[in-house]
């Protein structure tokens, strides 16, 4: 082999070598080593309605006390998306360490989103809660540590008994 | 290189040096090989001037309109060593100045592709590459036929320092990622800025590439020449003299996309294509000369929903109607139609397969956006040297896009015109200086339902705004023994709505000390950029949050500076280096607040990059062997502000590093780029994100006999499988064959 052969051949297994871009990664079932936010499994009851555009997953660290609080909601500005139905689904949310008051899955209908349409187009439709909980609303409390994540906040979407968001800020036109 | 005085037969042979006029002179000859063949296209030009040609198919060519005095010509060919000559014409006088171009040995390497010795953009003139006082970058013919590419961008992207991020260009650094919105650095064709009217960004297929001839990238502050947008640098696209006779060209492409690496990733049951079609036409006599491009190609793109289809045309006229008086006259159009693939789907998203994420394929809730969009350009420019000592010209052009993006939920468009004119003066006054002066006026207009400014959710509002923009410039150099020294400023003022007048003021000074292996050059200049109107006016909702608009925002600007050498080490080994420094102010970014669910663009960043460019270019081993190393460092922080810590800047590399090599035998070459990129150290929008560095190797044949040409192309051979762009995958590897005819 001569000297220009080994160098290009070497050149060419350098090269090779470096080859290590994206590759597959299964959706997790836990929370992954190092991630800082919460997981756990959302269940799924009922017919999704045919005007979906979307189900996604949000947290509040406090409860929201207005309208006008709706959309300070955490991770910003594009939460992660649920699956419309299916087997158990396993999520992961990520969050700055904290303490939050509120986990929820929230249904978006087709259209234009804005905060004045928000009562029509959103819908809350499952949330996370303690054991014993019995407020309408849920008062699951989750702290986020940071370096770890918070596993085990699993809850239950139902698309048979969503909630408008005048439902929790009345009256509802 | 012998040079004869007229005579009786030089003077029959060319009827009209008689009316030269007494202040210009013919030049003409001839162009060939050591066995005294011809070269047909060759190209021959009169350094710091804005004459040139090409010789025809019996290699001749004819200057007329050449300054009394003394000149240096030049003339080219690809694979050939470039030649000089220096002459002494009279006016009046004709004057005759044969080359033989030998071809490329050890004792004469290639022309250094990287460094070419003329540049046009980074004084607003003609002058040679080691004057210039800001680092250029230059993109030869030669380099964009070897990558037998479609589009401009994808031969610039491997220029040292430049880095394109989905379309998006960065002079070191300069822009980052804003999705197409403001562009920091300054198109311009044939020195025609050519940046969107509303948006500011760039059509990198506005010209076909058919009709480049080469592509100049000025680093660093670039506004006292340039104006607005010119922040980070300048891209000067060129495209080709039309040369005397009758010249055609037919350009046919064909390719495939590698399939996902990974069955889990799979998103379609075929393999994807692409396939195009071009054919460039032109007559030339001394008098006027003509070309027309057409064409067109499609693609399946490389994941899903990235079908595109491109259809294109241009033409140019160059009338030479007096000695040393030229005008010049181009035009393109394309429009195209493609789907928007948008961002690949995670979990849940789409159909995942258990998969975390899936890069080919994008969310459901994406699906069925699709974009047409159209835009084109028509100038006119005006060349005359009155004298030896002074030439002027006068340029206006009209730049026009239009653009529909069909989503769900909502159809969003905008119809925007850009009208500029300027008028540029250089002079002599005396030898070794050099005056340039002008004056620019543009305006830009935009009829839309996304940046009408109106602060209502809906989408049926449609506004027209516009922006005017006034200026005038200067800058001298005068030669201080071995030194150039160069200062100059451009004042310019900006109206948005026939409001009030803004000024900004952008001064340069440099200079460039020669010595006797090459030679050191060092400038500080002022940038700005005025923001763009869709910045000012938009007005969108992207869920939940309401875009509202800004109309009081202010330009962006910066001061840039530089210190840098070019060293000929030796006769096959050429170095550049330079150390770089830019101090941003009132950098535009959007600024998101979440207690009344809005975004605005907003002047709140300082921002500092600085760092270091090193270019190699050299023939190693043998000289059928060219290779290039660049290397750029870069130090990009965003200063603190408000409550907003000192972080790095996002979508920066620190490590940009580019291998290149080219081996050519007879007729057939072979080469191929490595291209790393260091993984960002922040990306805005998710964060969490895996993130890896970018590793692309490109590899290329070609070979050539007689008027066909045959090029073969693997970009990202490796096919290794990344983004740079948030939840964007970049480019898989793609196999393409170019087979070009030229008669």
């Amino acid at each position: 082999m001569t000297t220009r052969t080994r160098a290009a051949t070497f050149a060419l297994a350098a090269a090779v070598a470096c080859n290590q871009g994206l590759e597959p990664a299964l959706a997790p079932t836990s929370c992954p080593q190092g991630f800082v936010g919460v997981c756990g499994t959302v269940s799924f009851v009922g017919q999704v309605p045919e005007s979906t555009a979307k189900l996604f997953v949000v947290a509040f660290d406090t409860f929201p006390k207005s309208q006008n609080d709706l959309f300070k909601f955490k991770p910003q500005p594009s939460p992660p998306n649920l699956p419309l139905g299916g087997p158990p689904f396993f999520y992961t949310l990520l969050l700055p360490p904290g303490r939050y008051e509120w986990v929820l899955a929230v249904w978006q209908k087709q259209g234009t989103l804005s905060p004045a349409n928000a009562d029509s187009l959103l819908r809350e439709t499952g949330f996370y809660s303690d054991k014993g909980d019995t407020t309408g609303h849920g008062s699951g409390i989750v702290i986020v540590n940071p370096g770890t994540g918070t596993d085990s906040i699993d809850f239950v979407v139902d698309f048979n008994t969503m909630h408008r968001v005048c439902f929790y800020f009345p009256p509802c036109p | 290189m012998p040079l004869k005085a007229s005579s009786i037969a030089a003077v029959l042979a060319l009827p009209c040096a008689a009316a030269l006029g007494a202040q210009t002179a013919v030049v003409y000859g001839t162009v060939r090989d050591e066995r005294g063949s011809p070269f047909q296209n060759a190209n021959v030009v009169i350094l710091g001037t804005p004459l040139g040609t090409l010789t025809n198919r019996e290699g001749h060519y004819r200057l007329s309109g050449v300054p009394a005095g003394r000149i240096i010509l030049s003339a080219r060919f690809i694979g050939h060593v470039r030649a000089f000559d220096t002459l002494t014409v009279a006016a009046g006088d004709s004057a005759e100045a044969d080359f033989t171009l030998r071809p490329s040995t050890l004792d004469n390497p290639l022309p250094f592709v990287v460094v070419g010795p003329v540049v046009v953009t980074a004084a607003k003139r003609s002058q040679l590459l080691d004057q210039a006082i800001t680092s250029v970058a230059v993109v030869s013919d030669t380099e964009l036929a070897r990558r037998a590419v479609n589009t401009v961008d994808e031969a610039v992207d491997k220029a040292p320092g430049v880095q394109f991020l989905y379309g998006q260009v960065n002079i070191r650094g300069s822009t980052g990622y804003v999705q197409g919105l403001g562009s920091r650095v300054l198109m311009l064709v044939d020195g025609v800025p050519a940046n969107q009217g509303d948006r500011g960004g760039i059509n990198w297929d506005l010209v076909p590439l058919e009709d480049v001839q080469r592509v100049e990238i000025v680093k660093g502050a670039g506004s006292s020449l340039y104006g607005s947008a010119a922040l980070g640098g300048v891209v000067n696209v060129l495209t080709r003299d039309i040369a005397p006779g009758f010249h055609a060209r037919v350009r046919a492409t064909g390719g495939s996309y590698a399939n996902p690496p990974y069955d889990v990733w799979k998103f379609r049951d075929y393999t994807g294509a692409e396939e195009g079609l071009d054919a460039t036409g032109s007559y030339g006599t001394e008098l006027v000369r003509a070309s027309v491009t057409g064409g067109g190609w499609h693609s399946d793109g490389y994941r899903q929903q990235d079908r595109r289809d491109h259809w294109q045309t241009a033409a140019k006229l160059d009338w030479r109607p007096l000695a040393a008086t030229r005008l010049t006259a181009s035009g393109s159009w394309a429009s195209d139609q493609y789907e928007t693939p948008l961002m690949w789907c995670t979990q849940g998203g789409c159909n995942d397969r258990g998969q975390a994420y899936q890069p080919f394929m994008i969310d459901t809730a994406g699906r069925g956006a699709f974009t047409r969009s159209d835009k084109g350009y028509v100038s006119a420019t005006l060349e005359r040297t009155a004298s030896a000592r002074l030439a002027w010209q006068a340029r206006g052009s009209w730049l026009r896009t239009d653009f529909t993006d069909l989503q769900q939920g909502q159809d969003d468009f905008g119809v925007a015109n850009r009208l500029g004119a300027e008028l540029r003066g250089i002079a002599r006054p005396a030898d070794g200086r050099v005056v340039t002066v002008g004056a620019e006026i543009a305006r830009s207009d935009v009829t839309t339902n996304i940046f009408t400014g109106d602060t209502s959710t809906t989408s049926t509002v449609v506004r027209t705004h516009t922006q005017s923009e006034f200026a005038a410039y200067g800058e001298s150099e005068q030669m201080v023994g071995r030194a150039r020294i160069t200062a100059g400023a451009r004042v310019d003022y900006i109206a948005v709505d026939g409001g009030g007048l803004s000024a900004v003021v952008s001064p340069r000074v440099g200079g460039v000390f020669a010595t006797a292996h090459g030679a050191w050059r060092a400038s500080v200049g002022r940038g700005f950029r005025a923001p763009s109107l869709a910045e000012r006016f938009v007005s969108t909702t992207i869920p939940p949050f309401h875009v509202i608009p800004n109309p009081n925002l202010r330009p962006e600007t910066a001061w840039s500076a530089e210190l840098g050498k070019v060293t000929e080490v030796s006769s096959a080994l050429r170095a550049d280096a330079a150390l770089f420094w830019t101090e941003a102010h009132d950098l535009i970014e959007p600024n998101v607040n979440l207690g009344t669910v809005q975004i605005q663009f907003r002047n709140v960043a300082r921002a500092r990059l600085a760092g270091l460019d090193v270019s190699l270019a050299a023939s190693p081993l043998t000289p059928r062997l060219t290779t290039s190393l660049a290397y750029t460092f870069l130090y990009a922080r965003g200063l603190a502000h408000d409550t907003v810590p000192e972080r790095p800047l996002a979508f920066r590399p620190t490590h940009l590093v580019t291998l290149s090599a080219d081996y050519q035998w007879h007729t057939v070459s072979a080469g191929g780029d490595f291209r790393y990129t260091s993984r960002f150290e922040r990306v805005e929008l998710y964060p969490g994100d895996e993130r890896v560095a970018g590793k692309v190797l490109d590899l290329r044949v070609g070979v050539e006999r007689g008027p066909l040409s045959l090029r073969g192309r693997l970009a990202n051979a490796l096919n290794y499988i990344y983004n740079q762009v948030p939840r964007t995958l970049a480019p898989v590897r793609t196999l393409s064959v170019t087979l070009t005819w030229t008669y």
